[in-house]
């Protein structure tokens, strides 16, 4: 068994032993009142070490721990902390707009969480499967050189083919001038491409050989822009996510800061 | 020519940096400057070299040296100094980090103001924080009188010290609760029954806890009553009875009945004991006899009017709301078969019923009841019709005394008739004596003294139960009445009759508070 398994075995196996213990807890001393003070500390506490976790990232000079080990413990009390939240509501929806308000932030940041760890484990896969590494940054560059390349083929000086400048005019520039099937690409579907393609090689049957050569070259750079968009859809969906799941954290920790005051406040220590 | 993408190899003079919050504006063309942005975004770019002046010994002016990287450029410096190969300056482009920055700045920032639009606005503070709609006791135009007649705030100051506050008002409150925010220790010990500041609130309409033992110890009404679930008031849990009646040391202090210490009780199912009336051999002290088996099932009961059996529902009527039995009554329900003949040749005439003086008195007036009878049905002879009707009396029974003494005393196996009814005759049932059915005693005075039924309307008071809950099954299934031959016998069901229903297998609810009601009956208020 190799590290990564025998980490995942550990963090899965201490996951079911928790949220089995929390279950049995919840079980026994669900109904007493100061139970859901409890639970919610104890979430809160869940929530405070998830997000120092952002803290640890820009502060790589301290000694605290490998980032890794940091990830895996975000991830996997990230899933305990969604049980923790299931119980704290006693597994029911809330009422009022506020505790909505409150469970719906919940819901979204550990739903973006979720839907993260699950691009973050998919899609690099994926992406290894189209060509070599990529860097996101650079994409834009590497982008505006194929779209040189193809431009200077199709219409500059030397081309001289209409019937390639026609169809680079009308198909090829938009399809080279910025990132194209973002939403194709995340769901693995070629189709846009393939058609741009079938389209391209159709050209071949009313072209001489000159122009068939620049078709093939052609037909290359088309489907190295359709990599790079590939790369691109797919790194920025691993980007993406955080959108939801960095903001909504920020919300999430203001109202629960009000949520804590509001128990208090008006329980005056009690319910 | 390669199909894949481009991957071009790490190019350690142009690394860019993912965590650098902007890029040169033209590095989407692929020929960013070195420097890029500075960290607020702004472009940095000036020549591709700062030339150095260099002076040669006996020099005065020296000359600029270009200093390019890689390779020097033929033109060189300016005269002035400045590199002849300026770099066009560009807009930079926030990153995807400073993107998500602005998102954070902006969701904070959103959350900020609606809180403070929403918690400034008293009618809209009370609506956005509350956590769920008040019940109807305490939302209604009644409770609306009730706090107006108390002086009460009508929104979340009716019952929270805080909801008559701003939002400062609100944290003053939470930070001067009692377990505060930050004593966790205290939180972690704390009794969750016991009354806390909310209580106060509660009191001022209910006037005092009426709790079901007089030594339980004080309970929050919040911890059995949960508000902001609507409607009716939320039902009782049997984790707030098992507070103090599943834990063992919370019983041995209870009041000891005769039996000890109160049972340490958590489920219906799992450990209530059998009910008392059996464990303790209850037994109906009423003096009545009566034979359920007998009229259930004897042969020789005849059939109703109606020529149906005679079966529970003849006697045991439901209340006007379903959930108890109305007393059954002599008139009611037993005359229809029992009727008071006590002179068989003259079934018209019957004695009174209710009291041993109204008999007796009837019994000494005979010859006056007769002549009303035949008052009544126009005898031609009425003074011959009475004196015939007294003879046969005397034939039958002999002086006004003895007959006084059959119709109190006598019993079927004691009078003349051996069994009070027949199928077949004439009349449903001949009255053989007072005491066939009432213990019948001599008084002081020497009259005869009937000792009145005592028929309990419900056996186990302080329980809540619904007949009418229960009509779709038969009255038999929890009533052994067809084998109860004595009036002694209590004839109701057995614990594990209900359990039958009343339990996880069974599947029908069977919480505590399906039976058992915390307060007193007599619960206060004004």
């Amino acid at each position: 068994m190799n590290r990564f398994r025998r980490q995942f075995a550990s963090g899965l196996l201490t996951l079911l032993v928790a949220s089995v213990a929390a279950l049995g807890l919840h079980e026994k001393f669900g109904a007493l009142p100061d139970y859901a003070f409890l639970t919610g500390w104890a979430l809160l506490a869940g929530m405070f070490v998830l997000t120092i976790y952002n803290v640890r990232k820009k502060l790589p000079f301290l000694p605290l721990g490998k980032s890794e080990s940091w990830l895996q413990l975000h991830i996997y009390l990230g899933f305990f902390t969604t049980l923790l939240f299931l119980i704290h509501l006693h597994f029911r929806l809330p009422h009022g707009w506020f505790e909505l308000t409150l469970a719906w932030l919940f819901v979204l940041v550990s739903g973006s969480g979720m839907v993260g760890l699950f691009f973050s484990r998919v899609l690099p896969r994926r992406l290894a499967t189209r060509g070599g590494e990529v860097i996101f940054e650079k994409i834009p560059a590497l982008r505006h050189a194929l779209k040189t390349a193809a431009e200077n083929l199709a219409l500059g000086a030397d081309a001289k083919s209409p019937v390639i400048a026609e169809f680079y005019t009308k198909r090829l520039a938009p399809f080279f001038s910025g990132p194209k099937n973002f939403w194709l690409h995340l769901v693995e579907s070629r189709r846009s491409a393939s058609a741009l393609l079938a389209e391209l090689e159709d050209r071949r049957r009313f072209a001489n050989d000159a122009e068939r050569g620049k078709i093939e070259v052609l037909l290359a750079l088309v489907r190295q822009k359709d990599g790079l968009d590939y790369h691109r859809s797919l790194q920025l969906a691993l980007r993406l996510w955080l959108f939801v799941h960095i903001p909504l954290t920020y919300g999430l920790l203001i109202f629960t800061a009000l949520h804590i005051v509001l128990v208090f406040g008006f329980s005056g220590g009690a319910r | 020519m390669s199909e894949q993408p481009p991957a071009p190899d790490f190019d350690a003079q142009n690394y860019a940096r993912p965590n650098q919050n902007w890029i040169c504006g033209h590095a989407w063309q692929g020929n960013a400057c070195r420097q890029g942005p500075d960290a607020k975004g702004r472009c940095r770019a000036t020549a591709e070299c700062k030339p150095v002046l260099e002076t040669k010994p006996g020099e005065t002016k020296g000359r600029w040296r270009c200093t390019r990287p890689g390779c020097v450029c033929e033109a060189g410096p300016l005269p002035d100094g400045s590199c002849c190969r300026p770099i066009a300056k560009c807009s930079p482009v926030p990153t995807l980090r400073v993107w998500r920055g602005r998102a954070t700045l902006a969701v904070v920032a959103t959350a900020c103001a609606m809180l403070l639009v929403l918690l400034g606005n008293p009618p809209w503070r009370n609506q956005f924080i509350s956590p769920g709609e008040i019940s109807d006791a305490h939302s209604g135009a009644a409770f609306a009188a009730l706090a107006a007649t108390n002086h009460l705030n009508q929104n979340c100051g009716a019952c929270h010290v805080a909801g008559n506050s701003g939002p400062d008002g609100m944290v003053n409150a939470a930070l001067g609760a009692e377990p505060g925010i930050f004593e966790l220790k205290k939180l972690a010990i704390a009794i969750p029954a016991e009354p806390t500041a909310i209580d106060e609130s509660c009191l001022k309409c209910h006037a005092g806890r009426n709790f079901h033992q007089p030594a339980a110890p004080p309970v929050s009404c919040s911890f059995c009553h949960a508000e902001h679930q609507g409607g009716v008031i939320a039902a009782t849990t049997d984790a707030n009875c098992n507070f103090c009646h599943g834990d063992a040391a919370k019983m041995s202090v209870a009041n000891q009945g005769k039996n000890g210490a109160p049972p340490v009780i958590h489920h219906f199912a799992e450990d209530h004991p059998q009910f008392r009336f059996i464990t303790e051999k209850w037994r109906d002290p009423d003096t009545l006899k009566f034979n359920h088996a007998l009229h259930l099932t004897g042969a020789t009961i005849p059939n109703l009017t109606g020529g149906e059996k005679l079966d529970c529902t003849f006697c045991h009527q439901p209340d006007a709301a379903g959930a108890f039995m109305r007393p059954v009554a002599f008139e009611k329900n037993c005359h229809v078969c029992h009727s008071l003949q006590f002179d068989p040749d003259t079934p018209q005439l019957m004695l009174p019923h209710g009291s041993a003086e109204y008999v007796s008195a009837f019994l000494r007036s005979l010859p006056k009841q007769y002549a009303d009878l035949a008052a009544k049905e126009n005898q031609a002879d009425a003074n011959g019709f009475v004196q015939q009707k007294l003879a046969g009396l005397r034939t039958q029974f002999g002086s006004g005394e003895d007959l006084e003494r059959r119709v109190f005393f006598s019993t079927a196996t004691l009078g003349p008739e051996t069994q009070i009814g027949t199928l077949s005759g004439s009349t449903r049932a001949l009255f053989p004596g007072c005491a066939y059915c009432h213990e019948v005693k001599t008084a002081a005075s020497g009259l005869p003294q009937i000792t009145r039924p005592m028929m309990p309307e419900r056996w186990l008071a302080q329980a809540k139960f619904n007949h009418a809950k229960h009509a779709t099954i038969s009255c038999a299934q929890c009533h052994d009445a067809v084998h109860s031959k004595d009036t002694a016998d209590i004839i109701l069901p057995a614990k594990e009759t209900c359990m039958a229903c009343h339990s996880p297998r069974g599947g029908v609810a069977d919480s505590c508070a399906e039976c058992h009601t915390y307060h007193k009956p007599q619960v206060a208020a004004h």
